[in-house]
């Protein structure tokens, strides 16, 4: 898949040669521990990185130059995933190979490790102005959840599930940890990102991989440094609750959203992942699964009904759009396709539907650069030499004793609706 | 068989219009394990007065009746077709627009069998009272969910301000009461009428051999009976280029308030190159004078008029055009007064110069090479401007001919006050 090359210890570059694209994809991934205050003033950074630097002073500058090469974008995002924090720099540009005239691609590597390495500095610190902008975007990036009733529901539903927990950290922090940010402790919070993140390189592309892989040592000048095995594994509660924690909240609305919290000890790592995987599969996660066909198609209760499953923090999740009256009822029946489950009522028609959709998945992400990035990012952790193949093998060899002894693995902790004001 | 080469892009598209009228066009993408395979018809929200095929009288039929439709394609008398799908391990769906519906599946595996699955069950409609009944719980819990959306409340909400007549104003899944009049003889007669080749295009775009593929589509069809092809009768009301509602408020339960400036395009009723132009061209004038570069952009971002949530677009089919632009603000009235000097400027004294052009043009022929690596993309934007008269492929060449002129007519179509509105969601009291 990706050819790994070490450029410094806690450094790596991954690249690929690929003919599939007619752009260069590259990720600089700055991986550390999630905790909520960094979590903050790394996502105010993020927005501060990607505004200007010591090149282009302005942001106007910056995107102006990066249209004149054929539309360059080049943005950073941050996102979490297990215990992790990862602050992502991302570029792509047009190959030149299909520009009538001129090349772009030096001058994007260039703008990459300006951004990185060359931030829009005043007096050793950043621009205030820019800082006190972006913060203020942050916040209302965070408040803005409130707005969507279907994401909102989600919060509050990991909230309740995993109070301290990372699962319910959010990945841009609270409106609290942006405010105490100042342009001095973004800049340490910089400094400390490029000197001890983990960071991996990747770029995928229509290119010579022993040139490109120069261009980067050149340009790329990170130091050594010390990482930490942060692959996550949930403490699961240590009396399991039998009673299911029962919570409704109200808001001007009219669908009644329904979120259940289960939570299963088979994680990312775990050896029975594959199983867990098909088994949320026939459960809710496929418009031919038990949740789709009898919530939606034979009880005409709901436009959506479906179950996904958070790997790294052990949580599988419910979701329905329903009329909020019809709660219990949708409750139960939701219960009831688990239980199913759980008694081994299980076809091979569902195991084989079950297993060509995950693999149709998995061979669709790899269609892109960046889903070839995000998989292979995520899954080399658990081994360097992934490819989609392993999975496949996996599920293969599932069988329906496995579905139905994973499915008792899956206990439900919470019910959260939030519905309108006028019901109930 | 057709066979059109692109040199600088390195592709091929095959195109063919069959006997029954079906056009069917083929793109191979090198490298993709995946097969995107869209069958579109051209029958959208807006097509609601028609003549039905083989009668004299014009009928007006259920709002959100094409919606409605595309959901029963999906019931057939043996069960539900996602199910056969699945065992092929196609990833299907389907979607309604103002103009057209489109079923579509993407798979890593077995092509052909997912093609046939799809001709199929789109060819062979099933509609009974019982399933027409048990659809309507669905599709009202599916309104719901757009009810509580804000942004999409705030979306319509400006259409509806702007048109007078024009169906486009209507929800496109209709409402809870519409839905519960529409009947399993109306999806007929609207299948009937709309669903036949001659109004479909049948797109490939992946992993796929065209010849062979090409041989397999014409196969199927030639063993399928269909009636003639005739011309299709719609009907669509007078429309004014002014706005019907100036401005309109709705209350939400938001945190900050949400704004949206709706401008109209005057109608012309162009297709093909015409609106090829007009279409880039108009996306180009947003750019210059609202985009991420613009003075409009840096003084409302860093005052904080706008923000993440700021974003622009511009619609046009044949029928009707618009165009947005909108953000959350705590300040509607500034960030209504700025876009309103924003385009008087512009009209008084013409801000964007040839350097300005020339780097957008950089800009927009990169953005595009970037979306042909999504088959995605290409399958729902090709058939879009299939159904116009306008070929996807056109658009590089298209763009690096624009000139500012043709910016400047650009603007004069949606430049007129009369033809502005506002929307806002506010926030609704503490109860």
């Amino acid at each position: 898949m990706f050819e790994k090359i070490e450029l410094q210890k806690g450094v790596s570059l991954y690249i690929r040669k690929s003919e599939q694209f007619k752009t260069i994809n590259f990720s600089v991934k700055f991986k550390t521990e999630l905790n909520q205050d960094s979590a903050a003033s790394r996502t105010v950074l993020s927005n501060v990185l990607q505004d200007s630097n010591a090149q282009y002073r302005t942001e106007t500058e910056f995107r102006n130059q990066l249209d004149e090469l054929y539309g360059t974008v080049l943005y950073t995002d941050v996102g979490k995933r297990g215990a992790s924090h990862i602050f992502t720099v991302n570029a792509e540009c047009v190959n030149d190979e299909f520009l009538t005239q001129g090349a772009v691609l030096d001058e994007v590597i260039g703008l990459i490790s300006a951004v990185i390495f060359e931030p829009n500095i005043v007096n050793g610190v950043f621009d205030e102005a820019i800082v006190n902008r972006e913060k203020r975007s942050i916040k209302e990036r965070i408040r803005s959840i409130y707005d969507d009733k279907s994401r909102y529901a989600q919060k509050r539903l990991l909230e309740l599930l995993r109070p301290d927990g990372p699962a319910s950290t959010s990945t841009y922090g609270t409106e609290k940890d942006v405010d105490a940010i100042t342009a001095r402790s973004l800049f340490e919070t910089y400094t400390k990102m490029i000197q001890e993140d983990e960071i991996d390189i990747y770029i995928v592309g229509d290119i010579d991989v022993k040139t490109m892989t120069e261009k980067v040592k050149k340009l790329f000048h990170f130091e050594s440094r010390e990482v930490q095995d942060r692959t996550h594994t949930p403490e699961r509660e240590v009396n399991v609750k039998h009673e299911e924690n029962h919570v409704m909240e109200q808001q001007d609305m009219k669908q009644g959203k329904l979120h259940l919290g289960f939570s299963t000890p088979i994680t990312f790592t775990h050896p029975d992942y594959v199983k867990m995987q098909m088994t949320n599969g026939i459960f809710g996660g496929f418009a031919h699964s038990k949740l789709f066909m009898n919530v939606r198609e034979k009880e005409s209760m709901a436009y959506y009904a479906s179950s996904s499953y958070a790997a790294h923090y052990g949580l599988v999740f419910v979701t329905a759009g329903i009329d909020a009256e019809l709660e219990e009822k949708a409750v139960n029946l939701i219960k009831q396709q688990l239980v199913a489950i759980q008694q081994g009522e299980i076809t091979d028609l569902e195991l084989e539907q079950t297993r060509a959709l995950l693999t149709n998945g998995i061979k669709s992400a790899f269609d892109s650069a960046r889903g070839q990035i995000e998989v292979f990012d995520q899954y080399k952790e658990l081994d360097e030499h992934f490819s989609p193949e392993v999975l496949i093998k996996g599920w293969q060899s599932v069988t329906k004793a496995d579905v139905q002894e994973m499915a008792t693995e899956i206990v439900l902790e919470v019910v959260y609706l939030l519905s309108g004001r006028e019901s109930n | 068989m057709e066979k059109i080469h692109f040199d600088n892009l390195q592709e091929t598209l095959y195109n063919e219009t069959l006997e029954n009228g079906l056009e069917v066009y083929i793109l191979p993408k090198r490298g993709f394990s995946k097969t995107f395979v869209t069958f579109t018809t051209k029958y959208g929200s807006i097509d609601r007065t028609f003549k039905p095929r083989d009668k004299d009288e014009t009928v007006t039929v259920p709002d959100g009746i094409a919606h409605f439709l595309e959901h029963k394609m999906f019931e057939k008398e043996d069960g539900d077709v996602f199910q056969k799908f699945s065992v092929k391990g196609a990833s299907a769906n389907a979607y309604t627009s103002f103009t057209r519906t489109a079923y579509l599946f993407s798979a890593t595996d077995h092509l052909y069998d997912n093609t046939q699955i799809l001709l199929d069950f789109v060819q062979q409609p099933y509609f009974t009272e019982k399933t027409v009944e048990k659809e309507k719980g669905i599709i009202a819990q599916e309104i719901t969910m757009y009810d509580d959306q804000p942004d999409w409340r705030l979306y319509f909400g400006t259409i509806e301000n702007m048109f007078h007549n024009h169906p486009v104003k209507i929800d496109i899944a209709g409402t809870v009461e519409t839905i519960q009049d529409i009947t399993a003889e109306h999806l007929y007669e609207c299948y009937d009428t709309f669903y036949h080749p001659s109004n479909m295009v049948l797109f490939i775009v992946g992993a796929v051999d065209p010849e062979q593929m090409m041989d397999f589509i014409k196969n199927d069809q030639t063993s399928k009976t269909f009636s003639e092809p005739t011309d299709i009768a719609r009907s669509f009301p007078e429309e004014e280029n002014t706005v019907a509602i100036k401005k309109r408020t709705l209350k939400m339960d938001v945190l900050k308030p949400k704004f949206n400036m709706g401008f109209k395009v005057k109608q012309n009723h162009i297709e093909g190159s015409e609106m090829l132009i007009q279409e880039l061209a108009s996306g180009l004038v947003l750019d210059l004078l609202f985009g991420r570069t613009s003075k409009f952009y840096t003084s409302c971002y860093n005052e904080g008029i706008i923000d993440e949530s700021f974003s622009y677009e511009v619609t046009l089919e044949n029928d009707f055009g618009f165009a947005m632009v909108g953000s959350d603000t705590d300040d509607p009235e500034r960030l209504e007064m700025t876009i309103k000097d924003t385009l008087k400027l512009a009209k008084k004294e013409w801000p964007i110069t040839d350097i300005e052009l020339q780097r957008m043009k950089k800009k927009k022929i990169g953005q595009f090479m970037r979306s042909l690596n999504s088959t995605d993309f290409i399958a729902n934007q090709f058939t879009h401007y299939a159904f116009n008269n306008m070929n996807l492929f056109d658009v590089i060449p298209t763009l690096e001919k624009l000139t500012v002129q043709n910016l400047k007519d650009a603007f004069e179509t949606f430049a007129d006050e009369s033809g502005h509105t506002v929307f806002t969601i506010t926030p609704a009291e503490e109860k």
